[in-house]
Parts: structure tokens; sequence; C-alpha cells
């Protein structure tokens, strides 16, 4: 059932001839090789690539330091050795007892994950770390008062696989059980990786503040990834125990955890065909090395050193396993006179598709700040601030550095909780809601400092702003369910008709280039289309003409007008270069020590004795 | 009061089946783990201190420094081999055997520090922090290993018993006892903790260290050679970690090659509860951390005393991430 729907080729599945060559492969190796010790060695490297992937999920999409991986390896493990084992004398079918095991180790990684939210990189490391030393001690330790794990000794003697009448019982079989669930694995993690759950993992693993402001609940992100790495783990212990016959404390100690980390960083942290050709490199070579075998471990040290200095990347870094089609790079003459075109917002080409205009009601109060404060410390960043944002409007922030702008900013979306005082969107509360929430609610910003998806390609970057907008969960995605495969063109949709808006700057060859190799105007315009691209009504943009030339200023000026005009955003602007802030604004506020100083026409606050005081300083004489 | 009382030997009788005890005898006990407490605290607090000082130059978490601990505890056991004769006598006075056994042990795990840093962290400067991290586990896993073949996965006995007249081994107050290597521990640790605040504090190397920390860029501009400092720290952090390798050994006469793993968690956690990057914070969070631990050990049991080390740390990081003497910075954005 799950492969029913390979012919949606669009959508990035697994292709089918890499799965048919995949299987084949898989069913000839207990053919060909010399002996059960060798097919033996085979489903090893299908338990190290189940084990693989799920860490990569964790780790590799959602960057989350996850040294407790084993732990949920184990969990699986002596979860099928008390259910199947004459230990309690409890023998529940195989089939049963798999999703049993990958649900009770993902109910814990749900609970690490949940518990150590607050903690990231080195400091996650070392709760997860202090997780899989607490589980290691109770695994060692829980043989009294009541034996549960049998303690150093273990609980051997587990029952056989054992499905509907068929029993698992020579190598070869049992190869081809674990190359099953590593195969469910492998398409497992290939959808996930191209759905809106990848996506959004992805620019959490890129930039976690960032992620949240374009709508992707990152607290959720992590638990799912902690839960699904965990619950894959579980099923691998549980095929795991089932084909060893038994379970001991250290078939899950460091040992093992290095050896998977291992694995992903040789295959390239993230690239799912990278982890399972290294997993299968790592589990060949150590029986190749077996009279080093002292030795073994240090190489493995030695490798992580090394790789992390040389090539952090990976061995096969980015590169697919099928080679891409050399795309041009050279922008070719037509677009060329494209992209020289000025006026890009005119809403003339034709690949811009003209996007929903609401009726705008001009005396509609969009955006109201009630008596806003934000205390750091001592310091009134923002002090009482009030104001009242219209539909259609634009309405330019400006201000001496420090004025507070920039926190007014962090304040409406939610990225500090203000002190006190009320945000009001669209007639409802807004106040203290989380980032990704406010995005929901259609306030949507860029950043002064720019924050994108760095090494997410443009169309991306585009497609997790549709993120609070989709529903798709993991069933659907799994399954490729109609629904999920109709979202997904629809999020692409989305992306492109807001990256048109700026012309050939961002669309053709450049959706699929990344982030980080875009000119800095081009990521100042992709953050721009990011923004836009969460379907929200309200823009809040920081310094959007910040490292332009006066040429491109005046087309991002013309451009944010032109937003406006044809398409009914209201924009909300901090802006440093006086003749932007004339040219777009319909009115002007004036920041100073967090306090409102002036509000009016930009030539109103432009000859505001206060402003010209915050700019240029007092004049002698006065107090 | 009763109650908890009631409670509590329930909770003991649960954990630790064995131990049938009345709740007076556990309180009788108290002064005794205290001083254990602060014995295995000053422990802590040395390794507390080469984490919490990598951290707050380099913010990383240099997971090795526990597998350097571990290499001092060997060299310790080596000097000690080397001057034992075959009859188990010493060829030197008890008292230089020691110093030597600590200072052998400083030299070569400050040397190794220097090399960790050289080799395995200098490269990774400017990558992503994973990578750092990954890095270090890297230099982890050879260090261990390169013990485990050199020396056997067999535990090693630290003869400490020739070391010190029998007379002065052993002293009694009250009902308490305190052996002379954990007065000599307790001394050590707070002596060389003395001689690291003022070195941090007052000579010119400790304020082109203290620079560095709060701004390793401006310190460059300031004529400080950073990467000069950087290993300094190495030095010093891995010295002291060596140090305290050697004293466990001659505190509870035993080393393997797998003791940092867990002594590197225990150092990491006095390090988070005291504030990481706080060289005062790591000594307050090591000696709580001995303290609470050697409570624990009696009040619960023995076989649970690091699963309470490492509730601890969760429940620091999970509370309190900046620790009890640290400063907590809101994120920019």
């Amino acid at each position: 059932m799950a492969l029913s729907s390979l012919g949606q080729k669009k959508i990035g599945d697994i292709p089918l001839q890499s799965l048919v060559l995949i299987l084949a492969v898989v069913v000839v190796i207990p053919w060909i090789m010399p002996n059960n010790y060798w097919i033996r060695i085979a489903g090893n490297a299908g338990l190290w690539i189940m084990l693989s992937l799920g860490l990569n999920v964790v780790a590799g999409f959602a960057g989350l330091l996850d040294l407790g991986y084993v732990a949920f390896y184990a969990i699986g493990g002596y979860t099928y050795a008390l259910l199947c084992s004459g230990h309690w004398n409890i023998h529940l079918p195989f089939w049963l007892v798999v999703p049993i095991c990958a649900l009770a180790a993902s109910a814990c990684g749900w609970g690490l994950g949940f518990t150590s939210l607050r903690v990231s990189g080195d400091y996650l490391a070392i709760v997860t770390l202090g997780f899989a030393e607490i589980v290691r001690l109770l695994l060692l330790n829980l043989d009294r008062p009541i034996n549960i794990t049998g303690g150093p000794n273990g609980l051997p003697d587990l029952d056989f696989a054992h499905i509907f009448g068929f029993t698992f019982r020579t190598v070869t079989q049992y190869y081809y059980l674990v190359m099953f669930f590593a195969l469910l694995v492998i398409l497992a993690s290939y959808r996930l990786k191209r759905s809106r759950l990848g996506r959004g993992w992805e620019a959490l693993r890129e930039d976690e503040l960032a992620a949240d402001a374009m709508g992707v609940n990152t607290t959720y992100m992590k638990l799912l990834a902690f839960g699904i790495g965990a619950s894959i783990a579980g099923g691998a212990g549980a095929v795991f125990a089932s084909w060893q016959g038994g379970v001991f404390p250290n078939n899950f100690g460091f040992s093992q955890l290095v050896t998977v980390y291992c694995m992903l960083i040789l295959g390239g942290v993230g690239n799912i065909w990278g982890v399972i050709l290294a997993a299968i490199i790592l589990s060949i070579l150590p029986e190749a090395l077996r009279e080093y075998g002292a030795f073994r471990m240090i190489g493995y040290g030695l490798l992580l050193v090394v790789l992390m200095a040389l090539r952090p990347q990976g061995i096969l870094g980015e590169i697919s396993l099928r080679p891409k089609r050399k795309k041009k790079e050279v922008e070719e003459p037509e677009t060329l006179k494209a992209a020289e075109e000025l006026f890009y917002g005119d809403g003339s080409h034709d690949f811009v598709k003209p996007l929903k205009k609401g009726k705008l009601n001009k005396d509609r109060v969009l955006l109201e700040l009630k008596d806003l404060t934000m205390i750091f410390g001592g310091l009134h960043a923002v002090d009482r601030l009030s104001l009242k944002v219209y539909e259609g409007e634009i309405l330019s922030i400006i201000g001496p550095n420090g004025a507070g702008k920039t926190t007014v900013f962090n304040l409406i979306t939610g990225i500090y909780p203000p002190t006190s005082g009320h945000i009001i969107f669209d007639g409802k509360e807004i106040t203290g809601l989380k980032p990704h929430k406010v995005v929901e609610k259609g306030v949507a910003r860029t950043f002064q400092t720019l924050r994108l998806f760095t090494n997410m390609t443009v169309l991306e970057n585009a497609m997790v702003a549709q993120h609070c907008r989709t529903k798709s969960g993991l069933f659907s995605i799994l399954f490729r369910l109609p629904g999920f495969l109709k979202e997904e063109e629809e999020i692409e949709r989305v992306a492109k008709e807001n990256l048109g808006l700026f012309g050939a700057r961002l669309t053709g060859f450049r959706y699929k280039q990344k982030a980080i190799n875009l000119s800095y105007a081009n990521r100042r315009r992709l953050e721009i289309a990011r923004a836009l691209a969460t379907d929200s009504r309200l823009i809040l943009l920081d310094e959007p003409s910040a490292g332009m030339n006066p040429k491109e200023t005046e087309e991002i000026t013309r451009f944010i007008r032109n937003l406006r005009d044809k398409y009914g955003y209201t924009f909300i602007i901090i802006e440093h270069k006086l003749n932007v802030v004339r040219t777009i604004s319909d009115r002007v506020i004036a920041l100073d020590y967090g306090k409102k100083i002036a509000e009016g026409s930009y030539d109103e606050v432009a000859d505001n004795e206060y402003v010209v005081q915050a700019y240029l300083g007092r004049k002698k004489g006065r107090v | 009061m009763g109650k908890i009382r009631d409670w509590f030997s329930y909770l003991s009788h649960f954990v630790y089946a064995e131990k049938l005890e009345s709740m007076d005898q556990i309180l009788q006990q108290i002064p005794q783990q205290l001083i254990n407490g602060v014995t295995v605290g000053g422990v802590y607090a040395l390794i507390a201190i080469g984490y919490t000082m990598v951290y707050g130059i380099l913010f990383m978490l240099n997971f090795a420094h526990g597998e350097v601990y571990m290499i001092g505890g060997f060299t310790g056991w080596w000097v000690l081999h080397l001057l034992t004769n075959s009859s188990g006598g010493l060829l030197l006075n008890g008292f230089i055997v020691i110093i030597l056994m600590i200072l052998f042990a400083m030299a070569l795990t400050g040397a190794l520090g220097m090399g960790i840093e050289r080799f395995a962290y200098r490269p990774l400067r400017n990558a992503p922090r994973m990578n750092l991290l990954l890095s270090a586990l890297g230099v982890t896993i050879v260090l261990r290993n390169l013990v485990l073949n050199l020396q056997g996965a067999k535990i090693r006995f630290f003869h400490t018993s020739a070391l010190i007249p029998k007379s002065i081994q052993v002293f009694h107050i009250g009902g308490t006892v305190i052996s002379f290597m954990r007065l000599l521990v307790i001394g050590v640790s707070i002596g060389l903790m003395a001689i690291l605040t003022w070195f941090v504090k007052e000579t010119k190397m400790g304020k082109a260290m203290r620079a560095t920390a709060q701004d390793t860029e401006a310190a460059t501009f300031m004529g400080i050679d950073v990467n000069r400092i950087i290993l300094l720290t190495f030095l010093i952090g891995s010295a002291l970690g060596g140090a305290a390798g050697a004293l466990v050994g001659l505190l509870f006469t035993q080393v393997d090659y797998y003791v940092g793993y867990v002594a590197g968690l225990k150092g990491f956690t006095a390090a988070v509860l005291g504030g990481i990057g706080s060289i005062p914070g790591a000594m307050v969070g090591g000696f709580i951390l001995g303290i609470v631990e050697s409570l624990a050990t009696t009040l619960i049991s023995s076989t649970y005393k690091d699963v309470v080390s490492f509730i601890i740390l969760i429940l620091v990081l999970l509370i309190r991430p900046w620790g009890i003497l640290g400063e907590k910075a809101p994120e920019k954005v």
C-alpha cells in the first residue's frame, strides 16, 4: 500500500528505478555471499542503516545533537525481551511487539525531548548523554529488588520472530526480515525529508529563531524529531533483540553510539544515501580489519576528528546518488534582460500571477499597540509605546541607533514577550503569543541581520513559509495520501508566485540555488519574498534597503509601494535611508530611548524639534 | 518529621533491600558523609574548572576533558609504580612521591590538553558547534582506546599504604573518621584553586585570559595573542583535571581506562551547577555536587548516586541553565 502511489514522480518520492535496484541487491545478497557469516554481516548492515537513519532524523534533519540515542535502541530491545520471552512468561506475537517497542521508545523520546526543550547545542548533548547514562545504570541495576532487566547478565532466550505461522530461524530468514524493516525506514525518511515536516526541520536546524518567525512550531518539530528518531531506534532494538535471541547491557553502550555517529558524519549529516552508504561501509570495514580489532575504535575516533577538520559535509556531502544534470549557472541573454529591468514589481510580467487582493478599508485599524513596554534589566528599550496602523498603510519607524525600533518588531512578532502593554492585531489580542502563532494570525517580518535558511535552496526558503498554512501530518506524508500531494503542489505554487514577484531575480535557475550563494541584495529580496509567502497581511520590514546601491534601493522602494497598491499588504518599515522613508511612507513615527517622540507625515516628523535633537543633539544653551 | 522518616526508610528499603538501617543510624553518618562530600567535591571542582575555563573562552564543551582526567590518574599510578621496588617498598620519601605523582600528572595532562586544542579544535575554530563537539567526541574515543590498548582493561591499583607513616594515616574526631588522604585531597584541591584564583585575578596573563573570554576579537585588537591564551587555558584546565585524576587515585587507590566518562560528566555537572564560564562557580558547584552525592549515598543508595547526579544535572539545565553564579544572557536578535 505504501508503494502504491509511487507513480507520483512529481513530488520527489524515491525514483522507481532506484527502488527496484535496491530491492534486487537486497534479494540477491544472500545468494552471492560465501557463507552465513557474511549474510549475518549484511543483516547487521541493515540494522545499522535503520539506526543511522533514525538518528539522521534527529541529528541530521533537525540538527538536534542527541547523544542519548542508543538509550532508545536499548528501550526497544528490552521491551521486546520483556514481552517475548520466558522472563515473565509473556509471549506476544512479533507483529504486535515491534510497534509496541517503537511506541515505548517513542514515548521516552517525547519525554526526553519535552524535558530538554529549553536547552540546545552542547547543553542538549549533555542532557541527552545524562539520560543515556541513567538508562544504562538502570539496565545494569534493575535486577534488584525485583528482577526486571536481568542486571549485568541481561535477558537471554528470547522468542524467535513469528509472523502468521511462519517462524524466522535461519540467518537468511532474519536477514530478509531486517532488510524489510530497513527498506521501510529508508522509504519513510526519504518521504519525510521531502515534505513540509522535512523542510520545517531543516529550517529549525539552519536558524531556530527564523524558523519560528516564519511559522514553524519549533517546539513541536523538535519533539516530533525526537519521537520519530526514538521510534525507529526502538523498532531496530526489537528486531535486533529478536535476532540475537537476547539483550545485554553492553549491546547498547557508548561504542554503539559512536558507531552510529560515525556513520552519520561519514555519510554527510542529513544525506540519506550518504548515511546508508556509510552504514554499509562501517559494517563491513571492521570485519575486514578484524585482525587490528583493538585499534578499531581508535580508527573511528581519528576518523571523526579528521573528517570534522577536512570534510565536515561527509564523504558524499551534498552529492545525491543520481548525478545531477549539470545546470548552466550562467544567465541567458533574455533572463539577464529581465533582471536588468528596474521595476519588477509592477505586475507586467507574465510569470507574476496576481495574488488575492482583499478589500481595503483605510479606516480600519489593523494593528494597535497600547502602552507597550519592554524592560531589559533596568533599561527601558520600549517605553509605553502606543500606535495604530491602518489597513493598507505604509508606516515607517525612524530613530537613532538603540532607539528601540527592532525591539518593537521583536515584541510584535512575539520573539520577546512584552513587560507590559497590549498588542492587538485585527481586533484580536496577540500579546505574548509565540512567533509562529503570530505568523499564523497574519503578521510576518524580515530581519535586519539577514536570517535566511542559508543551506536551503531559494525555493525551499519560500516553501518553509507555508508551514503554518498547511496541515499534512505524519500519516499522510508517509503514505503520500492525495491530500498531502495536493498540498505540496499548492505550497510550491504559492512559493513560486511570491518569488515570481521579483522577476528573474529569484526565479528560474535560482529556485535550486542555495540562499548562501545569493548576492546580498538578492538575500534581502528573498527575505521579503519569504515573509510574503506566509500569506500574511501585515509585513514588518527591518531595514529592507540596507546594503543596497541607490538603483537597487529605488527598485525595492517602488516594489514595496506596488505590493501595497496592487495586493493590499500593510507595511511597517524600519529604515535609516531618509529618502526611502520620504518616498514610501504614508506616516512616520520617530522613536528615541523607546519613546515615541513624533508622529505624522514625513515633513512634519522631519521638522520636529525633538527628532532633530535626537539625531543631531541638543543646541547649546538649552535645557 | 516522623512521617518523613518513615517515608525515607521505606524508600531506602525499596531501592536497596539489603540496607535495613534506622533513621538514627543514617543521621549519625551525616558528618562523615559531609567530609566525604567535601573531598569528592574538591575533585569535582578541579575537573569542573577545566570545563568552565574552556567554555568561557571558546563556548565549547571540551568533551575530552574526562579522558584527560583519566590519563592524569594513570600518570600518577605510573609514577608510583616506577618508584616502588619489587618488595613493595618506596625508593623515595612517601611525601616526595606524592608530590611527584601530582606534578607529573599535571605536566603530562597539561601538555596533552594543549595538543588536543592545537590539533583537534583549532582547525575547527570557525566551524559549526556540532563539528567541534563531534571532534571532541573523536578525541575522547582515541584517548580512551589508546589507554585501553596500552594498559588493558584491568583495574590498576595504587599501593598507597607505604606512602605515609601509619601514625598519621587516620584521624578520629568524635565518631567521625578522617583519613590523611582525604585531608590531602581537600588541601591540594583548595590550594590549587587559590593559586588559580590569584593567577586569573592578579597576573598579566590572567587579565589577558579574562579579556579573551569577554571578547576574543577585541582582545586580538588589543595585542593579545589569542591563540597563546587559548593554549594556556587548555594547559591550566587540563593540568587541574590531571591533578584531580592523581588525587582520586591516591584516595580510592584505583584507576581504569573507563573512569574518565563518569568523572567527566560529574565535572561538567559541577560546572553547569555553578554557572558555566565562571571559575568560582565551578568551585562552588563542585563542592555542592560532592556533598549532595555523598548524602544521597546515605539516604538513598550508593548504587543510584550517579543517577542522582545526572538528575541534578538535567534539573539544573532545565530550571536554571545559567547556574548558581552564572549570568543569564538574553539571546540577541
